[in-house]
């Protein structure tokens, strides 16, 4: 392949394959690859090596290899020639910069399988170039949008979703994220990679998850460790708090507490249980019991290491302002030092909420003046103690009505509702709520039987078979699959396996 | 699809387009790149004097599109996006700034005060108008579920309307509440409002629902 001419001849070719069988395209895609990673080694390709405007030759989304191979062809000479790592043509605005978000806002996503290294080594050039021009911002949308596009359910975990939560915050894009952190991650790479699917064994046919395509092997993700998956759904945890949404954020912060350890607890652990407890008290008011995941002698370091935390929510359900001030100003160098002297304020902040939810609880209706009494953190000024209470009540924080009586203000009241808010929910809000749950289900469904499947496959799950069945009669049911077929599935292929 | 280039006759375009709230935002989420591009880094004099006006008319109308979507933390989130010399010294920008954090707190006086008083570009009056407009909308839903009486004085602050006027009884204001349905009480000279709901966006028939309630209904 010493030619322009060459290169486009053997793009054709694959695109004349493209909708033929799917294992003459395979063939086609990997016999292309090899083409070129021998062309690179002979140095065949040096004609392209300086020449960006060579890439115009070629359509990344029919041509995603090809322009792949000449991108980092470039881009390598480019920082082999240059003093800097990442010289102005590959910074934003520079031309390789614009060729790389060419190519990844429009590569072909089943050609992108074939080449995973390369497309990941792409993916974190872009994000460091971002960065070292101080526009992170620039990055974000771009990578979001190209794991879309390979992987359009993102629910195998790879070092790009962690490489692009970090970049979301770092850029303060929240909002951009949340796309890939909507969905549920179910499964790591590699995790069944000796069990492929037989009826669809190469890579570009369709496949029911992306775990065929996205493996230990496929370089679309780099080597991963629990620390990666803990600091993942820590910065999730904190996108989701940044932008109060409360729920999913002690969603992802409680997957972080609950890691399987064995021995200590790490500090991202730590981090995520402070956080948590912040949240909890944000979002009920309340030290909430600890997740049922997280083991006892887990949650007691916890507590232990994390004790100003605690200490802070045991006053704030005292419903003591005075002292919870106090605690929070003798605790600030610890909030600081942690981050999280944000939340901390915000928990400050939430603190009439509360009390107003837990005076709700004793009265069904009292009047403004008498509220401010209950209540230490009410303004002294009974019209400004009702501008605050109205805030709360329009905001949702608190579920009530405020009823003026004829005359002066010091007679407005407050009426709590008898009836559950969930109560008045609308039909249609209801029917959303029902149809999101089920497509969740769906999604988890899909996802749990292969997990099933996989695991009665796994060595672990075979030996476990082994042992049991030589302990013959032990009376222990094992049985992990749903029905008889799939036991009967696991006894041919431990008689194999024997 | 391609969209064209972002320019300062581009953004007025798609200002003064009226467009549905979650399009325009759309629309303009999609130059937010090209505007990060085109910004010099912070501090810096690269940005020339034509693109500072345009990028603030950009981000101001940007930063419209989140409030008019009721995306508050996000429209904080871009404030602190924006290029820090726009974000000085533009007047716009600062007043957008003022805005957001007079939302933040439930200040209504002040939001109207900061939209009707503060110097706006006329490019981007639509969208401060619109706004405005959908300002008052949501908040006379949420005092119509929030008070079940109020004197017209109060609720004439929280709608931006005279509060003098509504104070003395004004017959234009109780006339306004009136047409959304609230009831006037001459005697105890207080508004009743009638809880307004909306209904959530989607569409979907609630059939499904309707069916099993009336199966369980049955047995």
């Amino acid at each position: 392949m010493a030619s322009i001419a060459a290169l486009l001849a053997s793009s054709t070719k694959l695109q004349n394959s493209e909708d033929r069988h799917e294992e003459q395209y395979d063939r086609q895609i990997r016999d292309l690859v090899a083409s070129l990673h021998r062309s690179l080694s002979s140095n065949a390709l040096n004609f392209a090596a300086n020449d960006p405007t060579i890439l115009d030759n070629f359509d990344p989304a029919a041509d995603a290899i090809t322009y792949l191979f000449l991108l980092r062809l470039q881009i390598q000479t480019l920082q082999e020639t240059s003093p800097d790592k990442l010289p102005a043509d590959l910074l934003p605005s520079g031309v390789l910069w614009t060729k790389c978000v060419h190519y990844l806002k429009n590569f072909n996503p089943i050609q992108g399988r074939y080449i995973g290294h390369e497309w990941r080594q792409l993916v974190e050039l872009v994000a460091q170039a971002a960065q070292a021009a101080s526009k992170p911002f620039l990055a974000t949308q771009l990578i979001k949008d190209a794991m879309l596009r390979m992987d359009p359910s993102c629910a195998v975990f790879t070092s790009t979703h962690l490489l692009l939560v970090r970049l979301c915050l770092h850029a303060k894009a929240y909002a951009c994220i949340l796309p890939v952190l909507n969905k549920h991650i179910c499964h790591f790479p590699g995790s069944t990679e000796r069990f492929p699917h037989k009826s669809s064994p190469v890579l570009c046919a369709d496949h029911e998850s992306s775990l065929a395509f996205i493996t230990n092997s496929s370089g679309l993700s780099a080597p991963l460790s629990s620390r990666d998956i803990s600091r993942y759904f820590l910065y999730g945890g904190m996108v989701y708090l940044a932008l109060k949404k409360w729920g999913e954020a002690s969603h992802f912060l409680e997957l972080v507490m609950s890691m399987p350890t064995t021995g200590p607890v790490s500090m991202i652990m730590v981090e995520a249980y402070k956080k948590w407890v912040l949240v909890g008290l944000l979002e009920t008011g309340k030290l909430r019991p600890s997740p049922t995941m997280v083991a006892p002698h887990v949650h007691k370091t916890y507590q232990s290491i994390a004790r100003p935390y605690v200490n802070l929510a045991h006053t704030f359900e005292s419903r003591d302002l005075s002292r919870l001030n106090a605690e929070i100003d003798a605790a600030k160098n610890i909030w600081r030092a942690d981050n999280n002297t944000g939340l901390v304020f915000q928990v400050l902040e939430s603190f009439t909420a509360h009390a107003l939810a837990g005076i709700k609880s004793v009265f069904a209706a009292l009047t403004v003046t008498e509220l401010s009494e209950q209540t230490s953190s009410l303004p002294e000024n009974t019209d400004m103690a009702e501008s605050v209470i109205a805030s709360l009540i329009m905001s949702g924080s608190v579920s009530a009505t405020l009823v003026h009586t004829p005359g002066h203000s010091e007679g407005t009241m407050l009426r709590f509702p008898s009836a559950h808010p969930s109560s008045q929910l609308h039909e249609l809000q209801v029917q959303g709520r029902l149809a999101r749950e089920s497509q969740t289900l769906e999604a988890l469904i899909a996802s749990v039987k292969k997990s099933n499947n996989d695991i009665g496959l796994g060595d672990e799950f075979i030996d476990h078979l082994q042992k049991s069945q030589a302990w013959n009669g032990s009376g222990t049911d094992y049985s992990v699959a749903e029905d008889e077929t799939r036991f009967e599935i696991d006894e041919d292929i431990m008689g194999d396996q024997i | 699809m391609e969209l064209p280039p972002l320019t300062k006759e581009q953004i007025s375009k798609v200002i003064l387009s009226n467009a549905p709230p979650s399009q325009l935002f759309e629309i303009l989420s999609q130059y937010e790149s090209d505007a990060c591009l085109m910004s010099a880094g912070s501090g810096s004099p690269e940005t020339g004097a034509g693109d500072s006006e345009m990028l603030c008319l950009y981000y101001s109308g940007f930063f419209f599109a989140h409030l008019l979507t009721k995306q508050i933390p996000e429209a904080r989130a871009l404030t602190q996006r924006m290029p820090e010399t726009l974000k000085n010294h533009d007047p716009s920008l600062q007043n957008c700034l003022t805005l957001l954090r007079a939302i933040w707190q439930n200040e209504h006086g002040q939001v109207y005060q900061i939209l009707r008083g503060l110097p706006w570009p006329e490019t981007l009056q639509p969208l401060v108008q619109r706004y405005e407009s959908f300002f008052q909308d949501q908040t006379l839903i949420a005092v119509s579920t929030s008070y079940e009486a109020i004197r017209p004085a109060v609720a004439a602050g929280y709608l931006g309307l005279d509060i003098q006027a509504a104070e003395k009884g004004d017959q234009t204001i109780i006339q306004k509440f009136s047409d959304c349905g609230w009831t006037w009480n001459l005697e105890t000279q207080l508004l009743y409002p009638s809880p307004i709901t909306v209904p959530p966006t989607d569409n979907q028939p609630s059939r499904g629902i309707r069916e099993t309630m009336a199966m369980l209904g049955n047995r």
